[in-house]
């Protein structure tokens, strides 16, 4: 099977970007990302894009309108969405363009411009018009209910929950701050969360990811290619990716089995049996506080209702056993269709040694996730310094 | 299964409010509209004057660098005449909708074509033809956006 | 590149049956997938990846493959949605098998335009919010743009245009899954409504309901499957400039580009000679003509000649959409998917009163953006 590399990465400044269009907020990660590949457009033989469901941004078929802003002029250009798994799709998509040997160097491209349309009120239209969108209220008010199946079935007091939640958010807040590119720049403290106001009970404010405009890029190459560009290819190791069922309520979101799937499908590949000794640094979307505490069970990380105490040991931190989201992770910075691609273009940069203030000493290997559909899709890379 | 119920329609209507940013191109030639001014910007590399302006030149993925006035005066390349209805349809039909090739622009400007007669499709489709020349018609009310300009009208020269 | 990949089996539904308005797109793509399925006589625990390709707008679901995911017997498996244009969603399954990581790949389409508003409705939505839309360009305005600048430059007759929806239409009433199946005269054509001059009503596409399924492998999982593989031998995909002001809406570039690029990996040097049929994705009778130049069947302005020579008719030498073609049917997303389904059954020789005789090569086109701004061209031979 041919071996394909991340051989450079492209991320636009976050946060509320009424400065720039659509096409050219797009256009701005592109350019970072041929940049730091030293690349031309002309050496990028097919572009593959994705965001939200289109209506968030109100342009159907946004692959059309940003096909000159990414370059694709007379080349293969092809969209694919999964919602908030979307990053990590088209990173298969684009893995899947080089490994299929019909092309050698790819570009993959996601972004969103939330501030343009009402999020809200599209994920709604994700749940079934028949049975479930009238109730499910965006995106807090389902995992709300998740965190609360979380707290009963470990037989947890709620606070004992909420502190770990806190803590989660205290570290990524302070991650953020290291991050160029993200969003939300702010340190706060436990009690700042805990006192933060009540969204969908038990979720409080500050265990919510923001709505960012945004854009991310990631340049795939084959083997061959990959040594010519670059002196540090980062190599997809493994890859995974599962979807569960359709109605919310058929799915146990707790021990989430397309996440745990997904994962033991990107560890068998890449040859992982012990994800926390054999994995450097992870990146996992984590929209929510309490929902990030689900993932790391799923993962393996620990051992299932285990995630609240490792978090309260600091087992995830910067210096801890296996640190997570040093960029500071969705919880800060969220334009959906970039935000998958971001975790892998993020953990592609610590794997290079090119984090800067939020690098992990000496990453060999690193982990990057995206969740989305209707709370029903993983997807899981493994990408490493070593084939 | 037991009895045979009729499937049944639901009726759902989406209707999502947006704000979308032209940003700082888009809002200068907008803005140029306001002026009866019609701004394209050139590529450096292609040297190609493109309408409306555009940050960067989607042949040569450089940014343009120069703004130029093109005239509000141009060739009409293609029309089409719309008969039906959709929602969002911004005239009622029917109406004229052509492609014009500025004078000093490179690349075709898609708008309404106006000032025709329109009672009879087929012999107002006879009055057009491409090569024509055609003329912005502006409004007395100008607010920076597409429709500052309402038509452009055949003239003769 | 590992080896070769060929297309196992085929299903769809009866495209815009009235019984189908009553289904759910759910329904539509579990009946296929079950179709397939029986008809290649594997389990769904035999698939590991399933491409979907719908399309948000059109179905009025966020995520519009989790509504049917489901029913696509994707449940724990790896399942991405292609959107737009479901030739796509063939080409990504074509390169994950390539790949080697998967040995089968089930791909299944669907859309329900009924439930849907008009296609001049979400097209439009297709256009950016400050210079096109305004001026009302969606994908009837921009085929009429495109139908005059043709007749304008190539002195189109009338009566050839009408003879495209003609031979499209009749072609139909010998395809059971076909939605509209009419034996119409170039003056009925002619004498329907004015749509987006020069077009009328009988020469643009309108929507259908539909879904379809297309199993494919790796060459040794489709020995064992099939006695009549259809074999993949080129793909490619393009994009033209998004601004129409920006085109030359003759030119086609992005089909040039996709055709050339199916045709070197299918070592095609002759398309008019090498192929025995096409399905083609014309929106509306004027691209017919443009598709053929594209596709490189003859000379730039000179598509009417094929339609006047009968070449792409029923008993021609090359006959294009023997399905009926978009025209006559058009689930919007699904319909790529459908030309590549069609051509599967020409080369496998099971397409009934609709069938090419000896088709041994054929094309499935596919196209979507306003006046066919994006083409995907796959060449499948038996």
């Amino acid at each position: 099977m041919r071996k394909v590399a991340i051989v450079g990465v492209g991320q636009t400044r976050c946060g509320r970007r009424d400065d720039v269009s659509f096409p050219e907020l797009v256009h701005e990660a592109v350019k970072e990302a041929l940049e730091d590949a030293r690349l031309d457009i002309k050496d990028i033989e097919a572009f593959i894009t994705g965001s939200m469901p289109a209506p968030m941004s109100g342009i159907n078929a946004p692959h059309l309108y940003w096909a000159d802003a990414v370059g694709a002029y007379r080349k293969p250009i092809i969209r694919v969405a999964t919602c908030g798994t979307t990053g990590g799709s088209i990173a298969h998509t684009g893995y899947y363009h080089v490994a299929s040997g019909l092309f050698d160097v790819v570009m993959v491209v996601g972004a969103e411009k939330m501030y343009e349309g009402d999020p809200q009120g599209v994920m709604t239209t994700i749940w079934d018009y028949r049975y479930e969108r009238p109730f499910l209220a965006g995106a807090p008010g389902v995992f709300a209910m998740q965190a609360m199946e979380y707290i009963h079935r470990y037989n947890f007091t709620l606070e004992e929950v909420a502190e770990a939640a806190a803590l989660l958010s205290v570290k990524h807040h302070l991650a953020a701050l290291d991050n160029p590119y993200a969003h939300i720049k702010q340190e706060i403290t436990v009690e700042d969360v805990l006192r933060s106001r009540i969204v969908a009970y038990p979720i409080r404010l500050l265990d919510i990811c923001p709505i960012s405009d945004g854009a991310c890029a990631v340049i795939l190459a084959s083997e061959d290619k990959a040594r010519k560009i670059t002196d540090t290819p980062v190599w997809i190791k493994g890859l995974g990716y599962c979807g569960d069922e359709q109605l919310l309520a058929d799915k146990d979101l707790v021990w989430w089995l397309s996440a745990v799937k997904a994962a033991q499908k990107a560890y068998k590949m890449a040859g992982i049996e012990n994800p926390v000794k054999q994995i450097d640094v992870a990146e996992v979307y984590n929209p929510f506080t309490y929902q990030e505490l689900t993932f790391y069970e799923c993962f393996g990380f620990c051992s299932r209702g285990e995630a609240v105490k490792l978090v309260k040991e600091g087992f995830f931190n910067k210096d801890g056993q296996l640190p997570t989201d040093p960029s500071g992770g969705v919880l800060c910075t969220n334009p959906i269709g970039a935000t998958g691609l971001q975790r892998i273009a993020e953990a592609a940069l610590q794997v290079m040694g090119r984090a800067g203030k939020r690098q992990i000493p000496a990453v060999e290997t690193a982990f990057a996730h995206a969740m989305g559909g209707s709370y029903s899709l993983n997807s899981v890379f493994i990408l490493s310094r070593s084939k | 299964m037991g009895e045979e119920i009729e499937p049944r329609i639901i009726e759902g209507a989406l209707s999502l409010p947006y704000r979308w940013a032209t940003g700082p191109v888009g809002a200068r030639f907008l803005e140029g509209l306001k002026n009866k001014k019609i701004l394209g910007t050139r590529c450096p590399k292609c040297r190609r004057v493109l309408v409306p302006a555009r940050k960067f030149c989607p042949r040569c993925f450089v940014d343009t660098d120069e703004w130029v006035e093109v005239g509000d005066k141009g060739i009409l390349r293609t029309f089409t005449i719309i008969n039906f209805s959709f929602v969002g349809q911004v005239r009622k039909p029917p109406y004229i909708v052509g492609i014009i090739e500025l004078d000093g622009a490179d690349v075709g400007f898609t708008h309404f074509i106006g000032g025709v007669d329109l009672t009879d499709i087929e012999k107002a489709a006879r009055e057009l033809r491409p090569g024509m020349r055609v003329q912005a018609v502006w409004r007395e009310e100008r607010k920076g956006d597409i429709l500052d300009i309402e038509y452009f009208k055949p003239v003769r020269e | 590149m590992s080896g070769r990949v060929a297309i196992v089996d085929v299903a769809q539904t009866k495209h815009g049956a009235p019984y189908i308005r009553n289904l759910t797109v759910s329904d539509l793509v579990y009946i296929v997938v079950k179709e397939l399925l029986e008809k290649t006589g594997i389990s769904i625990e035999d698939l590991e990846t399933i491409i979907t390709s719908s399309s948000d707008f059109w179905q009025g679901s966020g995520c519009s493959n989790v509504f049917y995911f489901d029913a696509a017997g994707a449940y724990l498996k790896d399942s991405p949605k292609v959107e737009e244009d479901s030739a796509l969603g063939f080409v990504y399954a074509f390169m994950r098998i390539l790949s080697g990581h998967f040995d089968k790949a089930l791909i299944v389409a669907v859309t329900k335009c009924s439930e849907a508003p008009s296609i001049s409705d979400i097209t439009s939505l297709n256009s950016d919010p400050f210079y096109q839309r305004p001026v009302g360009i969606e994908e009837v305005t921009a085929a009429g743009l495109q139908a005059q600048q043709y007749v304008s430059r190539y002195k189109l007759s009338d009566e050839i245009r009408a003879e495209i929806a003609v031979k499209n239409y009749r072609n139909a009433i010998n395809n059971p899954y076909a939605h509209r199946r009419m034996n119409l005269t170039i003056d009925e054509v002619l004498g329907s409504e004015i749509l987006a001059y020069p077009l009328r009503r009988l020469e643009v596409a309108d929507g259908s309901d539909g879904a379809v399924a297309v199993l494919i492998s790796s060459e040794e999982a489709a020995r064992k499957l099939t006695d009549t593989p259809v074999w993949i031998r080129g793909v490619g995909w393009s994009v033209d400039h998004y601004f129409l002001g920006d085109r030359d809406l003759l030119e086609v570039v992005s089909l040039r580009e996709a055709s050339e690029r199916a045709y070197k990996m299918s070592g095609i040097r002759y398309p008019r000679k090498q192929i025995d049929l096409a399905e083609v994705c014309e929106t509306s009778t004027v691209q017919e003509l443009l598709w053929y130049e594209g596709l490189g069947f003859c000379n730039r302005g000179e598509g009417w000649k094929l339609i006047a020579d009968g070449v792409t008719g029923m008993y021609g030498e090359l006959p294009v959409n023997p399905s009926g073609g978009v025209l006559a049917t058009n689930p919007y997303v699904a319909r790529g998917l459908i030309r590549v389904a069609e051509a599967t059954l020409q080369l496998k020789g099971e397409a009934g009163r609709r069938q090419v005789p000896d088709a041994e090569t054929a094309i499935a086109h596919s196209t979507h953006g306003a006046a066919g701004s994006h083409h995907t061209v796959i060449v499948l031979g038996r």
